[in-house]
């Protein structure tokens, strides 16, 4: 210990040998009498005895980064269960990056912007028209599509006002597993049609009607797991279209009946293209796992267009721990997406979608300058019709929820008559007013996207590139290989 | 009535699927020769064409079918009359994986065996195989009846919806979520039915029906209230 000799002035070291050699110190004595326990201990602040004041007793506060309190209420919820939980919407999981790690830098010194206000910035998207093989490639007059979302999982009147609003902007919506729906196929000038590998209702006169086919092999929200749609939602109407017994809980099966690997899925595809004439591009919908190989398998497998659905995409009804706990985030995989592409020359032969937590243009700029060529939107189309507004604040609160946090999709008790197939629920969303929010919401994304894009100089949307961004966290930067702020590059790509 | 004979040969699907499909206008009986068991040959066929294929064949087969009257002479490869909505596939030899797979309607009839998978999630139609069904054969089948003169291999009707597979020979292993039931002499005389027109009632046959459990068919209740917790 240094300390200094008051008494010479001369820096001394003291050591345990040295003691004897050391200057005997008498005890510090204050010059004012010792105060009383109590005051010491703050007991007039309520202090009890065996605990400091200002300290709260572990037993109240907890602080456990392990045993928090939601792991400690999941706990009780499968104890009494005895089973996973289930839920709709999208994650939860806190630590999945969002969009706003990534910022633009548009164009300053380096680059010309253009006059955000004034110039033209091209919107037009086509998809599926790479390959050459198609009479009728799709052409969207924005990048942004509705995503895939079954009747049955939402009303047969949302399904509509998604149509509707899609068809006044010029741009798609998807059926999703549960077939094609009379009202949604008249509501919508583009219809992309799915197949699942549960086959609900898949017929050829469906598929010949559609304007793009969709193949499943997963989805963002549960990849690797089919499709999950609980009794309260199965209506005479859903089971019949699906052939299922009424009120059963589907549980749909995730491997497709007539093909199992990437070789019997390229024979799948020339079927379907020979089914549709050759006249509308096939998608393959997947979940991001690993789509580095993924989608490089997909597109050699010969799929038209690759949509990536990243960890955080919605869902009506899943197993919890699968929203939460599998998938990696949408902006990861797109980078790895377009690498893949590009690795295997696939570039402008195959389009890529992204979709995955899409909340704003801004959100879907981002998409395209990581380099997706569209993006799907889900949850955000929902709420645009109105999910989770705050009307009938009774029934939200009898699902044990409110306005803004309502994940209650599985339970077919929407509040404000969405994802339900009860039809006293179903009339409280206006499909007008629904259809008019969704082309308004449209609308507003597409403009934000070319704001963005001629800030940073771009007259397409199109031509957004990775350039164009910085990550503002390390965890951002190493997910898309986008330079991190400050040190100008990327993180180990 | 004169017939139409198409070469298939090592020319592109695209080419001898359009010649199949303009053959099929014409009403004229259809013979494909020269097949070299290739993938996807009569795919989406309209209603009311009567076309033999000379051979083998691979995959899909009579995919989507929509009505036309479909002969295999020799074998057929994977997912034969996959979704097919109507019409009547006869296989004179064996079938493939996921034979009817996904169908909605029609009858495909194996005089062989068929593979693995045998009317996997099939919505609807018939399926009858003369010798026997492979693995897993009703799959999550959501309609129709899938029989099997000759036996049926490991994990028969797992997972079945509302579809039924009908076995008159031995069963390796049932599936998961399985009722076996002693068919009631209604139920036999609905399956000759579908067996009459092809010249296969035989009275003396031990049949064993499989039809859901219904264990798989609910989570936990049917009532909303039991999901609001969570």
């Amino acid at each position: 210990m240094a300390n200094e000799d008051a008494s010479t002035g001369r820096a001394g070291v003291v050591h345990g040998g040295d003691m004897d050699h050391a200057k005997e110190a008498a005890p510090y004595e204050y010059p004012f009498e010792m105060a009383s326990e109590d005051e010491i201990r703050f007991r007039d602040a309520g202090a009890v005895e065996g605990r400091p004041a200002g300290v709260p007793s572990s037993y109240d506060e907890g602080g456990s980064t392990r045993w928090t309190p939601e792991a400690i209420s999941e706990v009780h919820a499968l104890a009494q269960l005895g089973r996973y939980q289930v839920r709709g919407y999208n994650t939860f999981n806190k630590q999945l990056p969002t969009f706003d790690d990534l910022t633009f830098v548009p164009a300053t010194m380096t680059r010309l912007p253009l006059e955000g206000y004034r110039e033209k910035c091209e919107t037009k998207t086509i998809l599926g028209g790479g390959r050459g093989l198609v009479e009728k490639p799709l052409e969207l007059d924005i990048p942004i599509y509705i995503a895939s979302m079954s009747f049955g999982a939402l009303s047969a009147s949302a399904k509509a006002s998604l149509g509707h609003g899609a068809s006044k902007v010029g741009t798609m919506t998807c059926t999703g597993e549960g077939g094609m729906l009379e009202e949604e196929r008249s509501a919508s000038s583009r219809l992309l049609y799915q197949m699942s590998p549960a086959r609900y209702g898949v017929d050829l006169d469906h598929l010949r009607r559609a304007d793009a086919l969709e193949i499943v092999v997963g989805q963002g929200a549960k990849p690797g797991t089919g499709g999950l749609l609980l009794g309260m939602k199965v209506s005479p109407r859903v089971s019949k279209m699906r052939t299922l017994p009424e009120g059963v809980d589907q549980r749909s099966t995730i491997r497709h009946p007539d093909f199992l690997g990437a070789d019997d899925l390229s024979v799948k595809i020339e079927e379907l293209r020979i089914a549709t004439n050759y006249q509308v591009p096939i998608f393959i919908k997947m979940g991001a796992t690993r789509p580095r190989f993924d989608v490089a398998v997909a597109a050699k497998a010969g799929a038209d267009v690759v949509v990536v659905d990243g960890a955080e995409g919605g869902t009506g009804a899943s197993p919890e721990l699968l929203l939460n706990h599998t998938g990696i985030p949408t902006m990861s995989a797109i980078r790895a997406a377009r690498e893949a592409l590009d690795d295997c020359g696939m570039t402008g032969k195959v389009s890529l979608v992204a979709a995955g937590g899409i909340r704003s243009g801004v959100d879907a700029a981002k998409c395209l300058a990581l380099g997706a060529d569209a993006v799907m939107i889900g949850n955000a189309s929902m709420i645009a019709l109105g999910c989770n507004s705050p009307r009938y604040l009774e029934d939200y609160s009898a699902l044990g929820t409110s306005p803004g946090a309502c994940h209650h999709c599985h339970t077919g008790r929407c509040p404000v008559g969405i994802a339900t197939q009860d039809p006293d629920l179903e009339k409280r969303m206006d499909p007008t007013a629904g259809a008019e929010r969704i082309a308004r919401y449209l609308t507003a994304m597409t403009m934000e996207i070319t704001a963005l894009a001629k800030a940073c100089g771009k007259s397409s949307v199109h031509n957004l590139e990775t350039e164009d961004m910085r990550a503002l966290s390390f965890q951002a930067s190493a997910f898309t290989g986008v330079k991190m702020a400050g040190i100008d590059r990327a993180f180990d790509w | 009535m004169s017939e139409i004979v198409i070469e298939v040969g090592k020319r592109h699907i695209r080419e001898i699927n359009e010649e199949i499909q303009e053959a099929c206008k014409t009403g004229q009986p259809i013979r494909v020769i020269d097949t070299l068991s290739r993938h996807n040959l009569g795919v989406g066929l309209p209603d009311g064409a009567d076309i033999t294929f000379e051979g083998s064949v691979g995959y899909f087969c009579g995919g989507l079918n929509t009505g036309s009257t479909i002969t295999v002479e020799r074998n057929c490869g994977w997912a034969l009359g996959e979704g097919m909505a109507k019409g009547h596939i006869t296989v004179n030899g064996r079938a493939g994986m996921s034979a009817g797979a996904a169908m909605i309607g029609g009858t495909i009839h194996v005089k062989g065996d068929a593979g693995p998978r045998c009317g996997v999630a099939m919505k609807g139609g018939n399926i009858v195989v003369e010798g026997t069904i492979g693995y897993q054969s009703g799959f999550m089948a959501h309609s129709g009846k899938i029989i099997a003169l000759g036996g049926a291999g490991e994990s028969c009707a797992d997972a079945l919806w509302e579809g039924e597979v009908w076995v008159a020979g031995p069963v390796e292993s049932v599936g998961v979520d399985v009722n076996v039931v002693e068919p009631t002499a209604e139920e036999v005389a609905e399956v000759d039915q579908i067996l009459e027109p092809l010249g296969l009632v035989d009275n003396s046959r031990d049949w064993r029906k499989m039809i859901s459990g219904q264990r798989l068919w609910y989570f936990e209740a049917r009532d909303a209230s039991a999901w609001l917790m969570i």
